[in-house]
């Protein structure tokens, strides 16, 4: 009862700031939009029916999922060496290199993408390095593209990752390693054979935590993707802001949402069935 | 009783000269004016409402929604519906036919807002029954005049090899992207609803096309080099040039002018209803009118406004851009809109891979 009590303000505060708004999300979905593009109040289910029907819908979510499961990939492999370097550093460096490993999630989205612009631009960093090295004559697309979107991405969602597998890697023994040296193996096969194997929950939770952010960005794929990067959430931005069709943006984000609430609950099913099989 | 009776009458004659003087003259008080942020917002305060506080000795409260599109405008009203914070709103013509759809703005009779029939018949009917046009504008090209020479004569010319990765496009659903279509359409097959006719041409620049969302906005791009090519709207253009001493270069596209009527309405329901009214009838005044053209180059729609004529013939409103004209009704682009956004991104934007 004391527990339900001390949980009343957190419940409160995730009722008033997610729940009523989602709600509200959810009534406007059931709203119907005129020919004439102008909102009517309704309760019909049409909208949902139309954007599960269409094609394109769902051209959308796989490309949303191609590229949050590439970038979440990605994003995992390269902030692994990075975690192995925190946990590896003497105590006194470990929190100074874990506040600079996660350091980019202090500055604003858009501010890193603009940074991005002018690395990648075709009149950017790289592409200025090249055209003087005498390697290209013109630019070479870096921006404005799936690539640039893939690369923004990646590094967004890296500091994310480093701060699950900080976490993780932190919970193995260091004597395992050091006995599988002990034992003749060299650094890479006490990593493969180790280190990896012991690491795989930890980098799965880096993987569904940067898939989840992943599948939902919107500043990166908008801002890097120059109009030609279509994924949900900036068709949700489109619908909402350039065509006003609140109620498909709606519906197209409720749909959005029960596909993350779907796959989270996947994975906590699977890692429950799998602590239950080791048991 | 004769002298109470006079007594009254004179009361009488007294309360009814009082309450004309009353008609007459605005209320005082304060409105809150919902439009467009950046230079828009610094210009029309300068030029339309500080006045109008001074005239009428009614505060004007100069708001903005979101980043400052007539979308999120329409999005903040549709919340205030119940109680609305805002009792004027300026918001484009295809989002304010919306709002009068939906109720969310008042409908305006010529006998409560007398300055109606002064305004242009297109401005006029633009509104429907709810707010009339307030500004003219029209799509251009704008260019990079230190880098390009001769200046492009129309659409088709950003499909020239030499604009390769120089060009910046808004695509469909912005309504930039869907008059540039229109107007391509509308010179190849005379109907600017052929989207058909424009592909080609469509196609060719789409090429050339390094990002199709510009941002913050073409002009910027182009005066950062990051672009040579982009579209948008006169009023901006030809702001941006006077500030860049003539670097940033604005064409009227050989295709045809594409009018964009910016419309001023007032909120359904408004808190401050007579103030925002008495500002309506101040903004679609012949002397506010003249006064934000001369500033910003946005075309008056009141016909007894005296503009200068170097300012006039840098606006939709010069004779030579009138009779140019590509007669786009909005309304119907409306309802084509998501079949040409389908249509920009099957068989355009997929022609253009970078």
């Amino acid at each position: 009862m004391i527990g339900w009590l001390l949980m009343l303000p957190a419940l409160a505060a995730i009722g008033l700031g997610f729940l009523w708004p989602m709600l509200g999300l959810f009534r406007i979905s059931l709203n119907r939009t005129a020919e004439s593009g102008a909102m009517e109040v309704a309760l019909t289910t049409d909208t949902y029916a139309k954007l599960i029907g269409d094609s394109y819908t769902w051209q959308l979510a796989a490309d949303a999922l191609g590229l949050a499961s590439l970038t979440a990939a990605a994003a995992t492999a390269l902030a692994l060496p990075v975690a192995r370097m925190v946990r590896a550093a003497s105590p006194r460096w470990r929190g100074l290199l874990a506040v600079l490993a996660v350091a980019p999630l202090l500055i604003s989205g858009t501010a890193r993408v603009v940074g991005w612009v002018a690395v990648l631009g075709d009149r950017g960093l790289i592409n200025a390095l090249l055209q003087a090295a005498g390697l290209t004559r013109e630019a070479v697309p870096l921006i404005y593209n799936w690539t640039g979107v893939r690369i923004g991405l990646t590094e967004s969602l890296m500091p994310y990752a480093v701060l699950v597998l900080i976490a993780g890697l932190g919970r193995l023994d260091p004597r395992l390693e050091q006995a599988a040296a002990t034992l003749g193996a060299g650094r890479a096969r006490t990593f493969l054979r180790i280190t990896l194997p012991l690491a795989a929950p930890a980098l799965a939770a880096a993987f569904l935590l940067c898939l989840v952010l992943g599948i939902s960005a919107f500043i990166t794929p908008h801002l890097m993707g120059g109009g030609r990067v279509f994924v949900l959430a900036t068709e949700i931005y489109e619908l909402a802001l350039e065509s006003v069709d609140w109620p498909a943006a709606a519906a197209l984000a409720m749909l959005l949402l029960a596909a993350l609430l779907l796959a989270i609950g996947l994975r906590g099913l699977l890692a429950r069935r799998r602590a239950e099989a080791a048991r | 009783m004769g002298l109470i009776r006079g007594a009254l009458a004179g009361a009488a004659l007294a309360v009814g000269m009082a309450s004309a003087a009353l008609a007459q003259t605005p209320p005082a008080g304060r409105a809150t004016l919902l439009a467009y942020p950046g230079v828009f917002r610094d210009n029309y305060s300068q030029v339309v409402v500080e006045p109008f506080q001074r005239r009428a000795g009614i505060q004007v409260q100069y708001t903005e929604a979101g980043n400052g599109t007539s979308a999120q405008m329409l999005g903040a009203i549709r919340a205030q519906r119940a109680d609305p914070q805002v009792d004027v709103v300026i918001m484009d013509v295809t989002t304010a036919a919306l709002a009068c759809a939906e109720g969310l703005v008042e409908k305006l009779t010529p006998a409560e807002l007398p300055v109606l029939s002064e305004i242009d018949g297109l401005a006029r009917s633009a509104g429907g029954e709810c707010g009339p046009g307030v500004t003219y504008d029209h799509l251009v090209i704008v260019y990079d005049t230190r880098a390009v020479n001769p200046a492009p004569a129309g659409l088709a010319s950003l499909a020239a090899p030499e604009a390769r990765g120089r060009v910046g496009l808004n695509s469909p659903p912005n309504i930039l992207g869907l008059g540039m279509a229109a107007a391509i359409a509308h010179k190849a097959a005379g109907d600017w609803r052929n989207l058909n006719a424009a592909l080609t041409t469509l196609r060719g620049i789409a090429a050339n096309t390094q990002t199709f969302d510009p941002n913050p906005d073409g002009y910027t791009m182009v005066l950062n080099e990051q672009l040579r090519y982009a579209i948008g709207w006169n009023a901006r253009a030809q702001f941006y040039r006077d500030q860049s001493q003539g670097r940033l270069g604005v064409v009227l596209p050989e295709e045809g002018a594409v009018f964009q009527i910016n419309t001023i309405n007032l909120v359904a329901n408004a808190k401050n209803r007579t103030q925002g009214l008495a500002f309506i009838a101040h903004a679609l005044s012949a002397p506010a009118q003249a006064a934000f053209t001369e500033r910003m180059f946005y075309a008056p729609t009141n016909t007894q406004a005296q503009v200068a004529p170097e300012a006039l013939n840098r606006t939709a409103a010069a004779p030579h851009y009138r009779s140019r004209v590509v007669p786009i009704d909005w309304n119907e682009m409306v309802r084509l809109r998501d079949s040409w956004n389908q249509r920009w991104r099957r068989d355009v934007v997929t022609a253009a891979p970078r």
